[in-house]
């Protein structure tokens, strides 16, 4: 791992056409400012995980359970 | 339409699955996914299988790189009234061309199935484009229940 020390405001780029810019530190906190092309998709950590997480679950049914979530809504929604 | 047009539109794409056989899809129905999905960054071409259900929000996503891979997607708005209005448009697509899918995530009891309104899949139904996009706002649930948990007595 690539280890850099920044001070406020400084930036570090990463490639041609992304800038990270440490903009506050506060206490445990750091805010940094991303500038990246529009194709360029920024997450925090922990939301990456998890939607990857989310789509390994919803990913790998089989055609059939259109039907079988199909009926399951009609049911309900049927319901007086 | 001209005669080269109308072979260009008839061109299939063959797709070859282990799981669902061997079979044809039209190449103007092919959306394309230039990014991937979120893990998926492969899973760049998939097609809309329509339920044989009339009036379903419910339509099924198959991957045409990775065959074995196929979702259960809805139609966000029909599920989340309100929810598209949250959801930020891209520029270049205008608003009757946009459809919003959430992917579907079905446990071993279907009645406890969710919609991903956090990550929803943005796609652009004149040129084919799609994007799953996340919204990083703690306004809408990665698990959205579906149905209404039952009553209890």
């Amino acid at each position: 791992m690539l280890v850099l020390t920044r001070r406020l405001g400084e930036v570090i780029r990463v490639g041609d056409n992304v800038t990270v810019r440490v903009l506050e530190v506060k206490g445990n906190q750091v805010r940094l400012g991303v500038e990246a092309p529009a194709d360029v998709r920024i997450y925090r950590e922990e939301v990456y995980r998890a939607i990857r997480k989310e789509n390994e679950e919803a990913a790998l049914q089989k055609p059939s359970s259109l039907d079988e979530v199909t009926t399951t809504w009609e049911k309900q929604r049927d319901k007086p | 339409m001209g005669e080269a047009a109308r072979q260009a539109v008839a061109e299939t794409v063959a797709v070859r699955s282990q799981r669902f056989g061997d079979y044809e899809v039209p190449a103007e129905r092919i959306l394309r996914f230039p990014e991937g999905l979120v893990g998926f960054p492969e899973a760049r071409h998939f097609v809309l299988l329509e339920s044989s259900h009339a009036g379903s929000p419910f339509r099924y996503l198959l991957c045409l790189d990775l065959p074995e891979l196929g979702f259960v997607v809805c139609d966000a708005a029909h599920v989340c009234p309100g929810y598209v209005a949250d959801v930020p448009r891209p520029a270049e697509v205008p608003v009757e061309d946009l459809a919003v899918l959430a992917l579907v995530t079905v446990p071993a009891d279907p009645c406890h199935m969710t919609a991903n309104l956090m990550a929803p899949l943005l796609v652009d139904c004149r040129s084919g484009r799609g994007r799953q996009v996340v919204l990083d706002t703690g306004r809408h649930p990665i698990r959205y229940p579906l149905l209404a948990p039952p009553v209890r007595p």
